[in-house]
């Protein structure tokens, strides 16, 4: 059905008009960056209501190739794609909102970022709804290009430039592992589409399947490298460090939904049947990713550094669900995509508040530059505190929920000491967490602080954020009519099926 | 939405912080709003005890959806156990309010009703993830209070003490989400209600091995049972006096609730196969902790040790298996949280009026502050055991089901119990009673708002060491329920 299917496709194209609108807005010079933002969320927040018109108008979980004549099977819409795109753009507006002041106040920032932005958004956004490996890569390398560029936008800053040379030089070098990966998969089952590979692995179940396995685990690596799970976690120190703040949020926390979002897919539908062989490989990553993500956390002494290196630790705990798929698939897919859910919003909002303190003069935070934050800035300081806890994982706050999932499910999988591990990496980082809480709360302010602004829609966005996720970690079914805990996994849950109606 | 009496209980006290933080009040706003919070709170607990029906059983159960698709329920419920520690509850608070009347600004009152709040839903609660969620989310007003109106090198000690109660907390969780698990493949729905995962049989003997001392760390560190008592001192010691007060008065006593409740019905026969080891612990705690307690020269330091080597008898009392034992720890439980925590609220006065805790530079101060002289003598015999005191019938009882379990072990029980309160004469002797040259003149005695929160406690300690059973009539039927319904045992 013709009309049907350019709804589906309305997200996408909105994101992409609106960044060629963008590309071209910016040789006015009358658009300011206000502006350039105000019109970019503006093009978001139509993607994200026709993105929910398309959740929602289906009662049931739904899965269509829109214009098949034209796109063959390349292009897949269904619950689980809708879901993912939905938090994706969720997680570009907040982006956009908390680092509006940001960009405001460096100089460099030109309204041809919104341009990038868009452009890796819609990478993103591709990247979850693609059923093809080859259209995967293009969306891959489509986010992968635009945050290239938006990290080294500061092009004054030798850090900035820096950053991005690594990303571009080792980001390129993993691309080339999916491109062969994809060539070996192509060289033994003479598909590149989703599905297809399943149905050939299926057929040959039991047989050696050398070049698909290769290829598989060359697709791995490309995965590996960009949630930065261990040992390709070495570029994510300097490239997130280096990165602008928001640039830094928008990595962190939405890139990696996206990555995820495409590799679940991929695995769930394709390599279920031989993915038992990635499983000890998997395993000892795991591991080795939540300790050394703990050992760099506990070592940084800025709190940017610090967030980044934790964010290695809660790959980690990602990685736990993930290789649980194999037993116990649709408790631990969905206790991924809550937990991402849940991480997204505590790291949005820590790397917020500390780009609202970081000013031009000052690029390392450190601890210290907290003492006495509290009594200065009182709202603020409860803010961090709740992310603090919640990236934490304590009780009453949405990342306490996000561990319960991926734990049951670790456990449930019969990867108990995998969850033990994991326990042990939540202890450790309950230290680094928590000493940014003292450091803010126990120390009288020493010295006179420069009045930071802290208005306008960053801080209400903030504020939303926090509610958000205490309400994630305490919301129940008492209050009808207004989605507790339960929606988010239900969805997830939902999303699950919708991959398997074929 | 029906709430019962036990939620408005629990969430009191976070709507008025709510209130406080919303209005511009100020310390003394937030002292009169949190003391009032913590009267009603009292009438209504009371209420609860008068409605309380003379059975063994769970009473005023409330059940709400939570996490529906893992079967998580908002249940709450009590039984005789943990009525008798909520009127303790409910009566210490509002006593030791009017003895911290002094306290400094509004986020402590803020974090004193949070803590109250987290106190007594960790009580109520009857699922596990519930349960956990109360007992991790109480800490965090702990480590405000410590660390912003500790002395010393208080943010040391509070990360210290935060992370150590985590450690032991986070393996609880992973116990609870195995118990969980294992519900789920045995009976094919989630559960982690109580009353449901005691069910379970699938377990293997070492699956409970590990299980059981899983829990027994988290609450043992909460006690702190010997070998889990390291950060014990440091905390206590620079604590304040209202931190120190919930710590060793209220908080310690949820790690002994937690095992009366949780490891007993869900693993009574490793709780049955390892009672005598945990009696002779606790016994060592109290011998150990006792030594420790007289080589103190800081009045704060020997009261902490004091606190530890009690516990550890009333920890002794609960894996006594019979009804002397557990109702003389419970007794205990009652009785040292109203002396200990007195005592730790009297220190803090003489701390703050005299900007010293150590014995050496106390001394003559009966003759400055006699009230204040008689209220300390009355915690102190209760502590020591006094005959007439509610401490002597609960540590008599202990010592009678110390015997009933292991005869050698009532004798050295017996033996100790007054060596190692001995050094509670000692200290009384020199920091209060002898003339020393040391200026004490600045040592106020208690003034009537003073007199007044401690009078009840008091009393309390008198009424129940004369007329015990008039106290102890409404937990019977729970002690023999845990005996012979849970525990399998005959009762005594």
């Amino acid at each position: 059905m013709e009309s049907n299917d350019i709804v589906y496709l309305l997200p996408l194209l909105v994101v992409m008009i609106g960044a060629i609108t963008m590309m071209l807005l910016s040789t006015f010079s009358s658009v300011s960056i206000k502006k350039g933002a105000y019109y970019s969320l503006m093009f978001l927040f139509v993607a994200l209501i026709s993105n929910l018109y398309n959740l929602n108008s289906s009662s049931e979980i739904y899965s269509s190739y829109p214009y098949i004549g034209i796109f063959k099977k390349m292009i897949i819409v269904d619950t689980y794609s809708g879901y993912f795109s939905s938090i994706l753009l969720f997680g570009a507006i907040l982006t956009l909102l908390i680092g509006l002041q940001y960009l405001e106040k460096h100089k460099e920032f030109t309204v041809e970022f919104f341009s990038l932005f868009l452009f890796s958004v819609l990478g993103m956004m591709l990247l979850v709804h693609v059923n093809e490996l080859i259209t995967g890569f293009i969306a891959l390398e489509i986010a992968s290009l635009s945050m290239y560029v938006m990290i080294g936008f500061q092009k004054v800053l030798d850090k900035r430039v820096e950053a991005s040379y690594r990303y571009l030089v080792l980001g390129s070098l993993a691309g080339i592992f999916f491109l062969l990966g994809t060539s070996f998969i192509y060289a033994v089952t003479q598909t590149t589409t989703i599905g297809e590979i399943g149905e050939f692995a299926q057929n040959y179940v039991g047989t050696d399947m050398p070049l698909l396995i290769i290829g598989g685990t060359m697709i791995l690596i490309t995965f590996l490298f960009k949630i930065a799970a261990f040992p390709f976690q070495n570029w994510v120190l300097d490239v997130y460090d280096g990165a602008p703040l928001p640039v830094t949020a928008f990595m962190a926390a939405t890139f990696k939904i996206a990555i995820f979002g495409f590799v679940l897919r991929l695995v769930l539908v394709d390599f279920d049947s031989i993915r038992d062989f990635w499983d000890d490989m998997l395993f000892v990553i795991t591991i080795a990713t939540l300790a050394y993500g703990s050992f760099l956390a506990i070592i940084q002494t800025s709190i940017k550094r610090m967030l980044v290196a934790s964010s290695i630790v809660h790959t980690g705990y990602l990685l736990i669900a993930f290789i649980s798929i194999g037993i116990i698939g649709e408790s631990a897919a969905s206790s991924i995509i809550f937990y991402l859910v849940a991480y997204f919003l505590s790291a949005i909002g820590a790397f917020g508040i500390v780009s609202f303190i970081s000013s031009d003069e000052r690029l390392r935070i450190t601890y210290d530059d907290f003492k006495g934050f509290a009594h200065v800035y009182p709202y603020r300081a409860a803010m961090l505190s709740i992310f603090m806890l919640s990236l934490a994982g304590i009780p009453s706050t949405i990342g306490f929920i996000g561990k319960f999932y991926i734990f049951t499910a670790a456990i449930e999988a019969g990867y108990t000491i995998l969850a033990v591990i994991g326990i042990i990496a939540t202890f450790i980082s309950v230290y680094y967490y928590f000493k940014l809480i003292a450091i803010m709360y126990f120390y009288p302010s020493p010295k006179i602080v420069e009045d930071v602004p802290f208005s306008g829609v960053g801080s209400i966005t903030i504020g939303l954020i926090t509610i958000l996720i205490v309400w994630g970690g305490i919301g129940n079914t008492l209050i009808s009519y207004f989605p507790g805990v339960d929606f988010l996994i239900d969805m997830a849950r939902l999303s699950y099926e919708s991959l398997f109606i074929r | 939405m029906d709430f019962s009496i036990l939620s408005v209980i629990i969430f009191l006290p976070i709507f008025v912080v709510f209130v406080l933080l919303a209005l511009p009040v100020g310390a003394k706003g937030s002292r009169n709003a949190a003391f009032v919070t913590s009267i009603m709170i009292f009438i209504l607990a009371m209420t609860v005890y008068l409605n309380f029906e003379f059975s063994g059983y769970m009473q005023f159960i409330e059940h709400h959806e939570w996490i529906t698709s893992y079967g998580i329920y908002y249940s709450l419920g009590i039984d005789g156990f943990s009525l008798i520690i909520l009127m303790l509850i409910a009566t210490l608070i509002p006593c030791a309010f009017l003895l911290l009347w002094n306290g400094r600004t509004k986020a402590y009152w803020v974090n004193m009703l949070l803590i109250q709040s987290g106190i007594t839903g960790t009580l109520f609660a009857q699922d596990l993830i519930l349960f956990y969620f109360f007992w991790e989310a109480m800490l965090l007003p702990v480590f405000m209070i410590i660390g912003m109106f500790g002395t010393g090198n208080r943010v040391f000690s509070t990360i210290k003490v935060t992370v150590y109660t985590i450690m032991g907390s986070l393996f609880m969780f992973i116990c609870i989400l195995y118990i969980g698990v294992s519900f789920f493949e045995e009976f094919g729905v989630w559960s982690f209600a109580l009353q449901d995962v005691v069910k379970i049989s699938s377990f293997t003997r070492s699956e409970e091995i590990w299980l059981f001392f899983g829990f027994m760390i988290a609450f043992a560190i909460k006690i702190p049972l010997f070998p889990f008592h390291t950060w014990l001192i440091q905390t206590y010691s620079n604590s304040p006096t209202g931190g120190v007060f919930l710590l060793s008065s209220i908080m310690a006593k949820l790690g002994v609730y937690g095992i009366v409740r949780f490891v007993m019905p869900l693993f009574p026969d490793l709780y049955i196969e390892f009672a005598p080891y945990f009696v002779w612990l606790g016994i060592f705690g109290l011998i150990y902790f006792g030594i420790a307690a007289l080589m103190q020269t800081d009045i704060k330091k020997m009261f902490a040790y004091s606190s530890a080597s009690h516990l550890g008898f009333i920890v002794t009392g609960i894996f006594s298996l019979n009804a002397y034992g557990m109702t003389g720890a419970l007794f205990l439980i009652i009785a040292h949280a109203m002396a200990t925590g007195a005592l730790f609220l009297l220190v803090g006065k003489m701390e703050y009026n005299l900007k010293s805790k150590n014995i050496s530079d106390l001394g003559g101060i009966a003759k400055q502050a006699p009230i204040f002289t008689l209220f300390f003598m009355i915690m102190l015999l209760c502590i020591v055991g006094l005959p007439g005191t509610n401490g002597f019938v609960s540590e008599f009882l202990i010592i009678l089901g110390a015997f009933g379990m292991q005869a050698s072990a009532g004798i050295v029980s017996a033996l100790t119990v007054l060596v190692a309160a001995s050094f509670m004469f000692w200290m009384f002797q020199r920091a209060i009673l002898q003339d020393t040259d040391n200026d004490t003149s600045n040592m106020k005695d208690l003034d009537l708002k003073e007199i007044i929160g401690l009078a009840p406690i008091a009393f309390l300690i008198i009424a129940m060491g004369v007329y015990p059973d008039w106290f102890l009539f409404k937990i019977e039927p729970t002690i023999q329920h845990y005996l012979v319904d849970i525990l399998q045992i005959k009762a005594s």
